[in-house]
């Protein structure tokens, strides 16, 4: 029933990641939330960022600063 | 002898009853067949056929359609009974689907994926195509109608789209919570029984 909205999602390589990306982000004020791994990108389980759109640079960043690899990062309707 | 006994449209336990009544009527070995129009006739027509000594098999001859055979002993057929669990007959849906949370977390084992799983959860519900009537929230679960923005505005979303949300009242004023409730209304253990007493399903992560 939810309206899908364009976001962009990073998957990542374990939970861990994940959700040590969550804290990093949430001690930053950084915009986003955990949600589970959305099906158009795996089958399998786990947990995907989920951050407004468009700033592709600025989420990359993020990830730099807090010394994780993303295993995917794609912007896609959720 | 053959017999055939339509019991299409039927309710439960109808078709065993009818049934039984028509295997009395056999007075040599015979076959008979039952048509009925939903799996849980087939079965209770099985272990009927099986408890008296009958060979049973059943097929489906269309969406709604099935064909139970019994190969009826006029030796067994007079003393034929009907077992308890043949008449087993499936409680119509009442109160829907009911979703519980009877924590922040989801499953057992380590608390901080829990909670991550718990929002997951939450998360995922408001995807779904059909969604449950209820929510219900207790104990820790007070905690995400209260505390976690992003479930509470997924816990908001579902009330928009017709879901109610309850939240145990006990809970928040245990846990101090009773001035922060930011989705559904506060309620109390007669509901919270009565909500669940009466579901079709109970979901519980």
């Amino acid at each position: 029933m939810r309206t899908k909205e364009r976001r962009l999602i990073v998957a990542f390589h374990t939970t861990h990641d994940a959700m040590a990306f969550e804290d990093y982000c949430l001690s930053r004020g950084a915009a986003g939330r955990l949600i589970p791994l959305p099906r158009e990108i795996s089958a399998g389980c786990g947990l995907a960022w989920s951050a407004p759109p468009g700033d592709m640079a600025g989420l990359r960043d993020l990830l730099a600063g807090a010394g994780i690899a993303p295993q995917h990062i794609k912007e896609m309707e959720i | 002898m053959e017999r055939t006994l339509d019991c299409m449209g039927m309710a439960c336990p109808l078709p065993v009853i009818n049934a039984k009544k028509a295997i009395e009527a056999f007075t040599e070995d015979g076959t008979l067949r039952i048509l009925v129009d939903n799996e849980t006739a087939v079965q209770n027509l099985t272990r009927l056929g099986e408890h008296n000594g009958f060979t049973v098999t059943s097929a489906q001859d269309g969406e709604k359609a099935f064909t139970v055979t019994m190969a009826v002993k006029a030796s067994a057929a007079k003393a034929a009974t009907v077992p308890a669990e043949a008449v087993s007959c499936a409680v119509p849906a009442k109160g829907g689907r009911v979703v519980v949370l009877s924590a922040d977390t989801m499953g057992g084992g380590d608390e901080q994926l829990g909670r991550k799983l718990m929002k997951a959860f939450i998360f995922a519900l408001t995807s779904q195509d059909v969604l449950p009537d209820k929510v219900i929230c207790y104990n820790r679960g007070a905690f995400l109608t209260t505390q976690d923005q992003d479930t509470v505005n997924d816990l908001k979303k579902l009330e928009a789209a017709g879901v109610t949300v309850m939240t145990c009242g006990t809970c928040l004023d245990y846990y101090g919570l009773k001035e922060a409730l930011k989705v559904g209304i506060v309620s109390n253990m007669y509901d919270i029984v009565e909500a669940q007493v009466g579901a079709s399903l109970i979901i519980r992560p």
